[in-house]
């Protein structure tokens, strides 16, 4: 296996943009490219798009073709979208890894692209039913709210998880994302404003919910030899992991308090690496809702089952706590253009490593090994990568 | 005169926006599984059951996900269940839904789940959320899914028992 690395990434302002699908995704090609001023980008033999709904919210398929000639490029080795909904920007890392990996291919240009808002956001709610078994629940009407309100509830019920704690994580990562002139939302939610804002389906209210959002964010990845020509601050994926317990519709869920996929991804991680969840500086989470990322301390191992609310309440993951989680603002701040989302988390990590975010929402110099998390659709497919500023000597798949 | 296209008043309504199946028996948009909404119609909420390896299969399917045998048989879902988790849509909701708004959606769970048993999401309509709880007893019951135009398809709601 060689090593792989981030060498370049850019990204779009996320917002209800006055933008198509098109021009999301040359706004943040032009942004990415950029970043990595050496590279000739007739050079990238590689190209994965990661686009979750394209043929709903833009009519258009057959999207990765149509990225290379918005971008000018000319890919040999690897051309492919990716789709797994929510996850649709990590599957496209993840891809471009591998295949860097493996010797297929030596310079990877990934983009991350959605555009979710129009003028009827009732025709968009509809397309988020298709992450679920759409023909048994869709007639329910179940959207990503309802559903992790319905996880909310029973993670209250079974572990005393309290609406204050929920809160507590869009007012700290919407403390980061004050900070972050990318993002949707930079206001400042206090617990207060949270717990006060429209409740949406009890127990979550609307500040607990991450936006319908436009938005494209794009990472150029490459083989060690070239990455260190191309930049003095490369960001190695050290490894990834992903795992589905079969369950697309609310029968195969079993309990909604638990996310044993995602413990699984994350025991697959640490074995990968020999490390445990301790080791873990900082990480991009996937806080879809305030709940989401409540669950994700607890079955990443950051906290005991059960414990994820306290440990959010106790500043356990803020910026000098046990793990900076969200560090970016998360998806609370960002909104969640859904293919979008993976590749805007790697863009965080890549400028954490190199210094180049705001003091206020700096990990500092001394993190070592960064994760990125997303789930998808009723939350039972995971993924998750790891990122360093320092190379593996050796990277073993299958742990 | 410069050449144009029109486009016509109306367009049925597509597919692609309408959340239930469109239930047919045969021709290009018959499903494998349409015992199951052709025991809905008649009153009867049913799922699969693999004759070869025991297990019960709900959503209904035309092979074993467990053995992949097709010895089916099509078993009734006891009429009544307990509310596992519940909530209330007050916003966001989907086209369809619109003039349903608010309204419960309850995940319940019938018979011995998950060893021998289903948990379903559902509809329920003109209550509350404080007239429900979790453990609350609702029985299933048929819901009528009117047009577009003359369609009558059919689907269920949960009521409390
Ligand atoms: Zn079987």
């Amino acid at each position: 296996m060689r090593n792989v690395a981030i060498v370049g990434a850019g990204i779009t302002k996320f917002g209800v943009r006055e933008a198509s699908w098109k021009d999301l995704v040359q706004e943040a090609g032009k942004a990415a490219f950029k970043d990595v001023p050496n590279l000739d980008k007739k050079e990238v033999d590689s190209l994965i798009v990661g686009a979750a709904q394209p043929e709903r919210w833009a009519y258009q398929t057959h999207v990765a073709p149509l990225v290379a000639e918005l971008l000018g490029l000319r890919p040999t080795r690897v051309v492919a979208r990716t789709e797994v909904a929510c996850a649709s920007g990590q599957a496209a890392i993840r891809y471009a890894w591998l295949a860097i990996a493996t010797g297929l291919s030596d310079i990877a240009f990934v983009i991350g692209v959605e555009k979710m808002t129009s003028k009827n956001m009732a025709i968009s709610q509809t397309s988020m039913i298709n992450v679920a078994n759409r023909e048994f629940d869709g007639p329910s009407g179940m959207t990503a709210p309802p559903f992790f309100a319905m996880v909310a509830q029973r993670h209250m019920h079974d572990y005393g998880t309290t609406r204050e704690q929920m809160a507590v994580v869009r007012e700290k990562n919407s403390t980061y994302g004050s900070y972050n002139p990318y993002a949707q939302f930079t206001k400042r939610f206090s617990v207060d404003a949270v717990i006060n804002s429209k409740v949406v389906a009890p127990p979550l209210c609307l500040f607990d919910c991450c936006g319908m959002t436009d938005g494209a964010a794009a990472v150029v990845l490459a083989a060690e030899e070239i990455a260190k020509k191309l930049t003095d601050t490369p960001v190695w994926i050290i490894g990834g992991t992903q795992c589905v317990f079969a369950a697309d519709t609310v029968n195969q869920m079993g309990n909604l308090s638990e996310w044993p996929a995602l413990r699984r991804a994350a025991k697959e991680l640490y074995n990968m690496l020999g490390i445990g969840p301790r080791d873990i500086d900082f990480a991009e989470l996937h806080d879809c809702f305030t709940i989401s990322e409540i669950m994700e301390y607890e079955e990443l191992g950051f906290c005991e089952k059960g414990e994820g609310g306290k440990f959010v309440e106790e500043g356990r993951s803020y910026i000098g706590g046990d793990v900076a989680v969200n560090p970016s603002g998360g998806l609370l701040s960002f909104g969640h253009p859904l293919g979008a989302t993976g590749v805007r988390q790697a863009w965080e990590v890549f400028n954490q490593f190199r210094g180049s975010v705001p003091k206020e929402r700096y990990v500092g110099s001394n993190a070592r090994i960064a994760i990125t998390h997303n789930l998808s659709g009723l939350a039972s497919l995971h993924h998750i990568m790891a990122y360093s500023i320092e190379k593996r000597k050796e990277i073993k798949l299958g742990g | 005169m410069v050449k144009s296209i029109r486009i016509p008043a109306t367009i049925p309504f597509p597919p692609l926006l309408d959340l239930w199946e469109q239930q047919d028996e045969k021709g290009p948009d018959a499903t494998r599984i349409y015992q199951f909404y052709k025991n809905l119609a008649e009153g009867r909420f049913t799922t699969t059951k693999c004759k070869d390896c025991g297990k019960l299969l709900y959503p209904p399917v035309a092979v074993c996900s467990e053995c992949l045998s097709e010895n089916l048989e099509w078993v009734d879902i006891p009429k009544v269940g307990e509310v596992y988790a519940f909530t209330e849509v007050r916003a966001g909701a989907p086209l369809q839904f619109q003039d349903t708004v608010p309204f419960i959606i309850a995940i319940v769970r019938f018979g011995d789940y998950p060893k021998n048993g289903i948990q379903v999401s559902g509809i329920m309509f003109d209550l509350s959320s404080e007239e429900v709880k979790i453990g609350t007893k609702v029985e299933w019951e048929p819901l009528e899914i009117l047009g577009p135009g003359e369609m009558r398809r059919y689907w269920y709601c949960f009521k409390k028992a």
